[in-house]
């Protein structure tokens, strides 16, 4: 590990803190351009229905209305986040897939009125049969959603490895059960908002939108409306975080763009809390039937998995969804022979997308409650079998991982020690119980394309390094963790650091926030940037110092000869000297950096590599269950993390605790509610996501690799917990009330019920074992 | 029908043409440009749109503008004092009780307002006041740590 | 999401309000708004006319005389908590109040707001363009219910925290109208119509809550179930008072039926008696039969029922804990 750090590792407010408290930094809704005008979607009241007409003239007589969209204006260009899985038109054309779908925009001088011309669109509707649920979906007969999708199953994937009959064959025990989880909002605090703005002598579209994905949101803005993408500059100010939610494409970015370019004029487009809900994206309700064989000392020998993701009415990020869920099976347990089956099947509901974990958080909670549930049968110690079947640094994968560090055993012991397993576990009274989980999660994705990052650093006379990064920071503190590589490297403070991220007409191209690879893959392209500055600089005052290069270091705002820091001069010294010197102002350093994929590789071909790294980490939950109302109340959570080396422990440990309490609320408190295709609580009064009431108390623990492949040794630190509090929190029921619970969330009227039906008939098992046991 | 009003806002009088439908939210950004004071929900459900009437905590996004007349608004920007950032402002700053930073002008004011209440709140009470406040990114705790921090500093005047 | 348009008034006596609220009946009144706005956003309330009442000098405070504690209409949910006459003669009030909504609207609500404020249902407390999924409810001005497919009734449930508190407190109100005054019992303001829940001639004022000095020597607690332990309304909430000498005793519910409950035959039954394990037994059960909750909100009735009997037995047991120490 690399020692002696002095602003890597340090625990430093995020960079634009104090704008942020003093209420001055800038999300998208507080951007103001001369002139501009509001936007407003008119959305389908019906799930299912064919378009006959749409009668927008009396919204265009409204006074103080622009303009008015519909499907058959903008280009008959589909968009998709996913190139092979683009079903999606900015506004519907012909039809309409479930409640909510965009159907016509509208464009006036106040956000007052482009509400009322909204209300005066007549759309005519020949309403077509709706479906529900992803398993009546994929029934032969069942509506069809889109034109020529079989069954509704937009992607199928069956992926087998090992030999997987043969090791069942070979199990003393076989175990088949089926879970359900339930839809969740990412419900970031600030809506999704988009602001668009042309300039017709040079054919410039800029958009800024809180958006996570920038360069990728150009590319489908230049594709749907057609131009180019050069003429395309998406600008993503502050935002108001997004787990996801954010990186896709919205109605509102295309109507934002459209109308700018129509009307000559800057148009913003903000969505109502209930538009959220909605209208943008969710994680994927998915029911997952796992069969687990074991050795009878808890080794697992095969798996069977077998998923079925309810997409609702559009694709998203179906096909990376479905193969996310399907290759982490594989970690943070030695699987060697499994066979994976996911569907992904349109519904008319809301649509599902990538949230943070992004398909895993589903079936790790099939996977880490059947474990117990095994454990528990087998007479075997939960935690014992978890370390037991751990993954480990180094080790033959069987999709072809290459796990250089692994500290997810080590997660586990710590992790248990902390949350007093050996004392508690089966030892506390009715009521009370303690439960883990481990997962793990890719510091990025290797396997797919546009997933390099770049980012250029310049030393001008006046001292401040600039660093110019695509990298989208969404409330996570990107640009600082980016900030802090870059001062290291440097050896100046962060002050000295002026950090420009994410335009995508001046920064170098980033994918943007997604996979947990922002810290590792556009960490690591500043750093080479910033190491080719010093480089340069180190060069030429190695020829100064008459020293050699290898023997400077940069440190305190000073670059000296290593041991001896008498012998060396300040930076804005070397730049002034440099500067007398006639060499080339600024210094500019680019740096890129992808992946090291050893075999280049797609999701849905072959194996390989996934991620350039891989975190680990273990949860572990205490509850107190009232046997009155049926509450329960998750007393303490303990997360046990490797993410490498913590650039900025304060930021990591925010990480952590937001993805606790994010999956407490996954596990107790949250479900979107549809019936009949309709979000039944589309409010934050509704959806009872966690308030400061319900907070746990959190102890962050932790388990620090030294990873050869991030920078100084960093891995993802922003998903990964969120993938097991939910399974460690019902796992700690089980524990409190001998109840298995198999369906998210745990209301307190299931476990009233649970309790009830457990005195009625007690000793007989729900759950079977369906071999030997 | 329109009408102008004068608001009190950060101890400046301003001259405003509203409507009576307009909320205190609506002015105080569309009107006024004054971008501190977010709108999470505009349903009262979320505490990102709280300003400080008369030193107590209100949801600017139900409440009608007109109904502010002749009371002292504080937001966010009224807050720090002379360009040194407030005492709570600084904590949060230096515990890092914020993310995105979208709820939080809302969590500080509301720590405001119970700090004015009471100099030295119980844990319970900062939590249960709090609690209208939302924020889906710190789960709670630095934000926690960050007003605790400032109410255990000694005979500070809030 | 914009507030339809209407006039504003903002009378300085409560004479002026009422003499408004005559002229322009289908006129609302405005005090807190944490209700009122929330409605009008969606559109399922839009009055031609609002008469903010939060001008108008003396409707807010907390006295004392000789008879009754007196509570104007205008006294904030946040006042009535911490203020200590309430927390310690009248803790059933205090625990009410401090449980509305969060923190915020325990500032901005009042105390004739919260007993006033609208009945709810699942498919009413919605956007106008969400309710256009389906054909306008009864509530919302058209034909037919979505949740009981009958008759033109609504089934709608009254969910505020504070009305069954002051109901276990058999508080009366001060109603001002425009001819006169009336002081009827706090019960009597609650229709059970889920669509005019309010007993509340057009014009009529809410200017005072009375709470009769006796009802300071029982003892009491209120408790609220909900979803999270912030913001959200109540599934189920329960009051209890009990003169421990007399053993007379009163209950009442919240979001269990179409008004606040006051549950009469729970306590003629619980009267005079000890209050044992197995009374609390059969007094629970007949309390889940009082109430008809019907499905206006994603919780089920079944478990409604169910809380309504758990509530109530740690209501009592909190009570009694309390007059023992
Ligand atoms: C997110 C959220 C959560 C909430 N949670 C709860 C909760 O948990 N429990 C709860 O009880 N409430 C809750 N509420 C509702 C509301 O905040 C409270 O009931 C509050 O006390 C209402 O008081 P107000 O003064 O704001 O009422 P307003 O909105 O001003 O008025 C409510 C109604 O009463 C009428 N009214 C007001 N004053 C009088 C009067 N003097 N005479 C006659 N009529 C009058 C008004 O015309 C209106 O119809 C919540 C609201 C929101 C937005
Ligand atoms: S109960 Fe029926 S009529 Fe009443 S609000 Fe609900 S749907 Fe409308
Ligand atoms: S924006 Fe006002 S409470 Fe959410
Ligand atoms: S910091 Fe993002 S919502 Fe609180």
């Amino acid at each position: 590990m690399e020692k002696e750090l002095n602003v890597v590792g340090a625990r430093l407010p995020m960079m634009d803190a104090a704008q942020k408290v003093k209420g001055t930094a800038l999300f998208t809704d507080d951007l103001i351009l001369p002139g501009m005008l509001f936007g407003k979607i008119l959305r389908s009241p019906v799930p299912h229905a064919k378009i006959l007409n749409i009668d927008t003239s009396r919204a265009e007589k409204l006074p103080g209305v622009k303009g008015v969209v519909t499907g058959r204006d903008i280009p008959d260009r589909k968009y998709g986040i996913v190139p092979m899985a683009k079903d999606e038109y900015a506004l519907a054309k012909d039809k309409v897939r479930y409640i909510g779908d965009d159907v016509a925009a509208v464009c006036a001088i106040d956000p007052e009125i482009a509400e009322e011309a909204v209300e005066l669109i007549k759309v005519d509707y020949e309403e077509l049969p709706a479906v529900f649920d992803p398993l009546e979906a994929k029934r032969e007969g069942a509506p069809e959603i889109h034109a020529g999708i079989k069954n509704n199953t937009s992607f199928a994937i069956r992926k087998e490895f090992g030999d997987v009959r043969k090791a069942f064959a070979e199990c003393d025990a076989i175990f088949e059960d089926t879970f359900y989880s339930q839809p969740v909002n990412h419900a970031p605090l600030e809506p999704h908002a988009a602001l668009a703005q042309f300039d017709p002598l040079n054919g410039e579209l800029t958009i800024w939108s809180s958006t996570q994905i920038p360069f990728f949101l150009r590319r489908n803005l230049s594709n749907t409306l057609q131009i180019p993408e050069s003429k395309v500059r998406v600008v993503k100010p502050k935002v108001g975080g997004g787990f996801g939610q954010k990186i896709d494409l919205y109605a509102k970015d295309f109507c934002a763009a459209w109308f700018a370019i129509q009307l000559g004029k800057p148009v913003k487009f903000v969505y109502e809390r209930e538009e959220v809900f909605i209208s943008t994206r969710q994680r994927h309700p998915m029911y997952i039937t796992v069969k687990t064989g074991m050795k009878k000392d808890g080794i697992i020998l095969a798996q069977k998995f077998q998923a079925h993701a309810d997409g609702g009415a559009y694709n998203s990020t179906a096909p990376t969804m479905i193969a996310l869920s399907c290759y982490f099976l594989m970690i943070p347990y030695r699987v060697p022979n499994l066979i994976y089956e996911g569907y992904h099947v349109y519904t008319n509901k809301p649509v599902g997308g990538a949230m943070r974990g992004h398909g895993i958080p589903q079936a790790r909670f099939a996977v880490e409650r059947q474990l117990d549930m095994i454990a528990e049968r087998l007479g075997l110690d939960a935690a014992e079998v978890r370390i037991k079947n751990s993954i480990h640094a180094g080790e033959p994968h069987p999709a072809k991982f290459i796990i250089n560090t692994c500290g997810f055993s080590d997660s586990v012991k710590k992790a248990a020690d902390a949350i007093g397993w050996k004392e508690k576990r089966g030892k506390l009274p009715l009521g009370r119980g303690v439960g883990l989980a481990g997962a793990s999660f890719p510091s990025g994705v290797s396997n797919m394309s546009h997933i390099s990052s770049g980012a250029v650093v310049q030393l001008g006379r006046d001292g401040a390094v600039n660093v110019l990064s695509g990298a989208a920071d969404i409330g996570q503190g990107a640009e600082t963790v980016i900030s802090q590589i870059v001062a290291e490297e440097l050896g100046v403070p962060i002050e000295d650091i002026r950090i420009t991220a994410a335009d995508t007409g001046i920064t170098p191209l980033d994918p943007g926030t997604f996979g947990s690879g922002v810290t590792v893959r556009a960490g690591n392209a500043a750093r080479l940037a910033v190491i080719s500055v010093k480089q340069k600089l180190f060069n030429f005052i190695a020829d100064k110092l008459e020293a050699n290069v290898a023997d400077l270091v940069a440190k305190d705002r000073n670059i000296f000869v290593k041991g001896s820091p008498e012998k060396g001069m300040t930076l804005s010294e070397a730049l002034k000297s440099y500067q007398y010197a006639d060499l080339p102002m600024p210094i500019v350093g680019r740096g890129s950096w992808m992946a090291p994929a050893t075999e280049p590789t797609t999701l849905f071909k072959e194996d390989g590599n996934f991620a350039p790294s891989y975190s680990f980490m273990t949860q572990a939950a205490e509850v107190d269950v009232d046997l009155h109302t049926g509450k329960v109340k998750l007393l303490r959570m303990v997360t046990a993390h490797d993410c490498g080396r913590a650039i900025n422990p304060m930021l990591v440990e925010g990480q952590l605790e937001g993805s606790v309490v994010g999956g407490m609320g996954q596990a107790l408190y949250e479900d979107v509610i549809v019936e009949k295709g309709q979000v039944m609580n589309p409010s934050f009064l509704d959806y009872g996501f966690p308030t400061f009431l319900e907070m746990p108390e959190i102890e962050a623990i932790e388990v620090e690799t030294d990873d050869p492949i991030g920078p100084f040794g960093a891995k993802e630190a922003g998903e990964g917990t969120q993938l097991s509090p939910a399974p460690a929190i019902v796992n700690a029921i089980y524990d409190a009330i001998g109840v298995n619970f198999m369906e998210l969330p745990i209301t307190p009227e299931k476990i009233l019920d649970a309790l009830e039906e457990k005195k009625n008939r007690k000793n007989s098992r729900s759950d079977q074992c369906i071999s030997h046991c | 029908m329109k009408q102008a009003i004068e608001l009190n806002i950060n101890g400046d009088t301003h001259e405003i043409l509203v409507s009576p439908n307009n909320t205190l939210l609506e002015v105080l950004r569309d009107k006024l440009g004054l971008m501190g004071t977010k709108r999470g929900c505009d349903l009262g459900a979320c505490g990102a749109c709280t300003v400080l009437i008369n030193g107590d905590a209100y949801l600017s996004c139900i409440m009608l503008a007109v109904d502010a007349i002749g009371k002292e608004i504080l937001t966010i920007e009224g807050l720090d004092e002379g360009g040194d950032l407030h005492p709570l402002q600084r904590s949060f700053v230096e515990n890092g009780g914020l993310q995105c930073g979208f709820c939080t002008p809302g969590m500080i004011l509301t720590a405001k307002a119970i700090l004015g209440e009471e100099k030295h709140p119980t844990e319970e009470v900062i939590k249960r006041k709090m609690a209208g406040n939302l924020c889906r990114c710190t789960g709670y705790k630095k934000i926690f740590e960050a007003v605790m921090s400032v109410t255990e500093q000694s005979g500070k005047e809030f | 999401m914009r507030l339809p348009k209407f006039e504003y008034f903002a009378p300085k006596s409560l004479k002026e309000a009422v003499s408004i609220l005559q002229n322009e009946p289908s006129a609302k009144i405005l005090a807190g708004g944490t209700d009122l706005l929330v409605n009008m956003k969606h559109k399922v309330e839009c009055p031609p006319a609002i008469v903010n009442i939060k001008g108008i000098n003396d409707l807010d405070y907390i006295k004392q005389d000789n008879a009754a504690v007196r509570i104007g209409a205008l006294t904030t949910l946040k006042h009535i908590y911490m203020t200590s006459l309430i927390q310690e003669k009248l803790p059933v009030l205090a625990e009410a109040a401090s449980t509305v909504g969060s923190y915020h609207h325990q500032t901005m609500g009042t105390l004739a707001g919260n007993l006033c404020q609208q009945n709810r249902c699942k498919f009413f407390n919605q956007s106008q363009w969400w309710r256009s999924a389906r054909p306008t409810c009864f509530k919302a001005g058209g034909q037919i219910c979505h949740v009981v497919n009958k008759k033109e009734i609504c089934y709608s449930s009254y969910c505020g925290d504070v009305a069954p508190a002051l109901l276990a407190l058999n508080a009366k109100i001060l109603v001002t109208g425009h001819k006169d005054s009336r002081e009827i019992l706090l019960e009597d303001l609650f229709s059970g119509d889920g669509k005019a829940p309010l007993n509340l001639n057009p014009g009529e004022i809410l200017a005072e809550i009375i709470i009769a000095l006796e009802e300071m020597d029982g003892v009491s607690s209120y408790i609220k179930f909900a979803n999270r332990e912030s913001i959200d309304f109540p599934i189920v909430g329960t009051a209890f008072w009990a003169s421990m000498e007399n053993k007379e005793y009163r209950v009442a519910f919240t979001a269990a039926d179409r008004k606040p409950l006051r549950a009469h035959q729970v306590e003629a039954f619980m009267n005079g008696k000890n209050l044992s394990e197995n009374i609390l037994d059969e007094a629970s059960a007949l309390a889940a039969k009082e109430a008809k909750p019907i499905k206006t909100s994603v919780y089920s009735t079944t478990y409604k029922r169910r809380l309504m009997g758990l509530l109530l037995k740690s209501t009592v047991s909190e009570a009694m804990r309390r007059a023992k120490s």
